[in-house]
């Protein structure tokens, strides 16, 4: 393991660092990242592309002790392969702009490349992990909603081996995850789509750049739908109603159907994006666009 | 002298002649300066928008490791006694005194070798205030027992102020009142009155570069190095709090990444100079883009305009009354109550006009100057206003204009006679570009488009006076020593130029010294856009100077007139070797009548007049509320451009910096904290905000007395934008939003509204 003085790692003069000094660790295995992140002390925890922790660190928000940077773990865990059934395996240090351009997952599952047209920027998506993405837990993020409708699940690696999780389960609420603090996202596994045909839409009240005001995520097949809503929501919330209110029905007034479930069924949250009254509203419209959008695939 | 001989400089386009440094990353800016020995700065904010200081806790952040000293406002009054600064008012303390005023004011500072260190003391001080009742809305500021100042102090320089001198118990800094013909007469014999209400939002200026200032202690002198637009005030201001004569106090100042009205007068520069003397070494502070959102602002305003028009659609009687929320320090604002108040009536010949303009204390962060000095705020209403009207009246929103635009030769409401205001031309072009005698679409089903115009006008700033000098070194280059802030809008190369076309050299080899209060002389400030204008005017005749003093060297040395003679020559023979200089030197001050106090009228209002219009088609989605801009058309009078390709960018930039104020920018407050002072939630125009199309277009035009016909251009094409787009709102779906930004959230509600089914109220 190195350690090091952040001071010296940054290499800069004094007057150019942004944060306060603390101890950057920088493991060469999961195994010792487990190990290291193993304290109860909240000032100690792990960093992958760190878009979101240093915005806390310079907002006072979050003052570390002691970062475990996870870039110099295997290399296995920034790769993108796949099964012979389409099966993907995202290793969660795998960038968002590599999984942008990843041929494989333009293949078998086109939706996350055109999501990420619009998720965040390309600086961010240049150092943004996948596996920090979800830990981050942040509801205004556009994959959690679309990987719970892809029926993803998720390697969770701790000091006792390995689980697995949908994607679903990770999130306990607003900015809470169900990990523990010694456990780290390894691997996002998203399960053949064959005939499925699957949507996002991302929606943004301010500038086209911003966190989404409501993300909706779609995925349908002949019989069935998952219809997730995000952003607007504690955490990505499958809308039970609005699926069933679209059945195995694709018409318009189906569609519409579902939108109007989806509007009576969520618990919407308001921010400075919208009140949950307008949100409400959109809900309704966005679900139809969504799924419009996903039965045009 | 004659590497390049052009016919002309003026009217080039030439590429600013500081690119190259900057996207290579060599240019000098005042975030990059380190001097030997220097501290770093840190801020105590108020977290209370209103209150009374009992205790200042600094123990902890003094005991801390690397603090060198914690100062509070107590230690200013030590060192200076009266430690109050501003341009109208001496309101604002240089760390808060007795009381606080809004949230984020400084109260304390910490020094420290590290930034981070003194930051870190910042977080270990504790305040303890007595709560006093708050105001944060202009119009009930204005009969509140809430009372921000207990006592007004205008600065003594400013007559039109000193009957406000001890004012008490008024939120109201400054009123500002016009009376031309009699507006009841007007309403009295108009057919039909109309009358709404608008608002605007608070926003803030957003230059990338956040403001910046370091002081270093000299014996018996003091120098500040500072992101400002304004030098020449910041020595004068900076020399009276200390007493000291101006020769001591030396600012320079370096390239900006931004200004827009953000850094003129004092912001930082008074406190670095206050820490520097107190700890006797070199201060530095830096604010955090989240720090701006206090220091300065933009004035939300709510402006009510009624207008008594005839049948036949002539516009005979019109009455604005508007209040500027001005916040906790009167800044500037006062200036922008007055100078811009009195064209709050629009670019409209109207024979009975009535204004009331106040400028009030509340206790939000302060507002000043930002890029447009409150027209687009006016403009906003006015424009918006007439829209209404036409609608209302069923006339042809362009028609309506025609009817009514103030045209060349006709008195504006203060009396001035209109002079190369070029409103009408502005007015045709944007017909002409929108194309606006065809048909036009305007959509089905939940996607319908709209268009609309809008125009508005701006005096300069007046009377305020550039100073220039053109220094001719011994080989015949020649350095221009200048204190206007080349802060992004190209001022170094249209200066450039004009020295160039006088001087008959090549406008790349012309030198522009940057402000320097030891060595270049004193200008006004960079605001306003009145650089092109004053300082252009005083180029030009610093390098006529110099041409004049070559020609007497000449005649000195025997030869016959227009022997034309090289200077390098010239000098050669006068000195025996290389050596000696010509210096040109010039000032300009244009001529200027200040208006009546009771009737606002005046003779001369401004030296010139600066016009913009905006044309926008967009489009609105009548499920979600959400505008796309397809199309944004921006015209301007910039008399005859110095630099067509700059003046071209710094329309596009107006707009697009007006975009973001009419869409998506907006401080929000809850209980007078700001709730999204940063920007990840305040939200500026990315590249796929743009409208699809742009257009932006100088019309022919010639300012007679500006310098080789040209005048300013840095907010004209900010006047129209927001009124432009709610206009297209309306025609495209037939709601009308009155307050900004256009939200949305705010236009689904309306579109609800208008059916019949409201959505419910509340978050």
């Amino acid at each position: 393991v190195v350690v090091a003085e952040v001071d010296e790692y940054l290499g800069g003069e004094e007057a150019d660092r942004i944060v306060r000094p603390f101890e950057l660790a920088m493991p060469r295995s999961l195994v010792e990242a487990i190990d290291l992140l193993d304290h109860d002390d909240p000032a100690v925890r792990p960093i992958g592309g760190g878009t979101a922790l240093m915005l806390m660190m310079k907002s006072g928000l979050f003052r570390p002790q002691r970062l475990v940077s996870l870039r110099a773990i295997e290399s296995r865990f920034k790769t993108i392969t796949t099964d012979s059934d389409g099966t993907l395996h995202i290793g969660a240090m795998t960038t968002l702009a590599t999984i942008e351009r990843s041929s494989e997952i333009r293949r078998h599952a086109p939706v996350i490349t055109r999501t990420m047209r619009r998720l965040a920027n390309a600086r961010v998506r240049n150092v943004a992990t996948i596996g920090g993405h979800l830990a981050h837990a942040d509801p205004h993020l556009d994959l959690p909603p679309l990987l719970v409708a892809l029926g993803a699940r998720l390697t969770i690696a701790g000091r006792d081996g390995e689980r697995t999780i949908p994607v679903e389960d990770l999130f306990r609420g607003y900015f809470e995850t169900t990990l523990r603090h010694n456990e780290l996202i390894a691997e996002v596994t998203v399960p053949p789509q064959e005939t499925q045909r699957s949507f996002y839409l991302k929606w943004t009240a301010r500038s086209a750049d911003d966190w989404p005001a409501l993300g909706i995520a779609v995925a349908l097949d002949e019989h069935h739908a998952r219809i997730v809503v995000g952003a607007a929501t504690e955490k990505p919330t499958r809308l039970a109603a609005a699926e069933a209110a679209l059945g195995s029905a694709r018409d318009e007034k189906a569609l519409r159907r579902a939108g109007d479930a989806a509007a009576d069924e969520a618990v919407l949250v308001s921010d400075q994006h919208g009140s949950a009254v307008y949100k409400k509203e959109l809900l309704r419209v966005l679900v139809r666009r969504a799924l419009e959008g996903a039965l045009q695939q | 002298m004659t590497e390049i001989m052009a016919r002309s400089q003026v009217g080039r386009s030439l590429p600013r002649v500081e690119g190259r440094a900057k996207v290579t990353g060599r240019a000098e800016y005042v975030h990059n300066l380190r001097l030997p020995g220097m501290l770093y700065a840190k801020v105590f904010r108020s977290d209370i928008p209103h209150g009374l200081i009992k205790r200042i806790d600094t123990g902890a952040a003094r005991a801390l490791d690397g603090v060198h000293r914690v100062i509070t406002g107590e230690d200013i009054r030590a060192l200076i006694p009266n430690p109050y600064y501003g341009p109208a008012f001496h309101d604002q303390p240089i760390l808060a005194l007795d009381k606080v005023r809004h949230i984020g004011e400084p109260v304390a500072a910490v020094l420290a070798t590290d930034p981070h260190i003194a930051e870190e003391g910042v977080q270990l001080i504790t305040a303890e205030y007595e709560e006093l009742p708050a105001v944060f809305d202009e119009v009930a500021a204005m009969t509140s027992s809430a009372v921000v100042h207990d006592v007004l102090k205008p600065a003594g320089t400013f007559p039109d102020l000193k009957h406000l001198e001890g004012k008490r118990g008024t939120n109201v800094a400054l009123d500002f009142h016009l009376r031309r013909g009699n507006v009841e007469t007007g309403f009295a014999e108009a057919d039909q009155i109309f009358e709404h209400e608008f608002r605007t939002q608070q926003v803030m200026h957003t230059p990338l570069e956040p403001m910046v200032s370091v002081a270093e202690p000299h014996d018996n002198a003091l120098t500040i190095y500072t992101s400002s637009q304004s030098p020449s005030f910041v020595r004068i201001e900076i020399a009276r709090l200390l007493g000291w004569p101006e020769n001591r106090v030396r600012v320079k100042v370096p390239y900006l990444g931004g200004g827009f009205g953000a850094k003129l007068y004092i912001k930082l520069e008074a406190l670095v100079a206050a820490l520097a003397l107190l700890a006797r070494r070199p201060v530095k502070l830096a604010l955090t883009m989240e720090e701006q959102f206090y220091t300065i602002t933009k004035h939300p305003a709510t402006l009510r305009i009624k207008s008594g028009v005839t049948k036949d659609g002539r516009i005979i009687a019109r009455r604005c009354d508007v209040w500027w929320n001005g916040g906790a320090y009167a800044d500037i604002g006062p200036r922008v109550t007055q100078k811009s108040g009195f064209t709050a009536a629009g670019p409209y010949d109207i024979e009975h006009v009535q204004i009331e303009s106040y400028a009030v204390y509340t206790n939000r962060p302060p507002a000043g100057a930002l890029r447009g000095f409150g027209i687009p705020q006016l403009v906003w209403a006015y424009e918006s206003h007439t829209d209404l009207i036409a609608r209302a009246l069923k006339l042809d929103p362009l028609e309506f204009r025609r009817k009514n635009i103030l045209r060349e030769g006709k008195p504006q409401a203060t009396g001035t006679i209109m002079r190369d205001a070029a409103l009408d031309l502005v007015l045709e072009r944007l017909a002409l570009r929108m194309n606006w005698r065809q048909p036009f679409d305007h959509g089905t089903g939940t996607l319908r488009r709209g268009r609309g115009i809008a125009i508005g006008f701006k005096a300069s700033i007046a009377p305020t006076t550039s100073v220039a000098i053109v220094n001719l070194y011994a080989d015949g280059s020649c350095g221009l020593y200048i204190s206007t802030v080349d802060m992004g809008q190209g001022s170094d190369t249209a200066m450039a130029q004009i020295a160039a076309e006088v001087l008959d050299i090549a406008a790349e080899s012309v030198r522009v010294v940057h402000p320097d209060t030891d060595v270049t002389p004193y200008d006004m400030a960079t605001l306003g856009s009145r650089s092109t204008y004053h300082m252009g005017h005083a180029v030009r005749l610093a390098a006529e100077d110099a041409r004049g003093k070559i020609a007497a060297l000449a005649k000195e040395l025997g030869l016959p007139q227009g022997s034309n003679v090289p200077l390098p020559e010239l000098f050669r023979r006068k000195y025996g070797m290389q050596a000696g200089n010509i210096v040109g030197v010039a000032s300009f001050v244009p001529p200027y009548s200040s208006p009546n106090h009771e009737t606002g009228l005046t003779p001369n209002a401004t030296p010139y007049w600066m016009t913009g219009g905006t044309g926008a088609e967009v489009e609105v989605d009548t499920e979600t509320g959400h505008v796309r801009v397809l199309r944004l058309i921006n015209i301007a009078d910039a008399g005859t451009p110095i630099n067509p390709r700059i003046v071209e960018t710094q329309l596009s930039g107006g707009a697009i910096m007006q975009l973001g104020f009419t869409l998506t920018e907006e401080m929000v407050f809850r209980d007078g904290q700001l709730t999204n002072a940063s920007l990840a939630d305040y939200k500026i125009p990315g590249f796929l905000d743009l409208p699809a199309i742009m257009e932006n277009e100088a019309v022919a035009a010639v300012e007679h007395s500006g310098p080789f016909g040209a005048k300013g251009v840095g907010e004209s094409a900010t006047f129209g934008v927001s009124p432009a787009i709610a206009n297209a709102i309306d025609d495209a779906v037939g709601v009308r939003l009155t307050a900004l930004p256009l939200k949305p959230e705010a236009i689904l509600r309306a579109l609800h509204a208008a059916k019949g089914t409201p959505l419910p109220e509340g978050r």
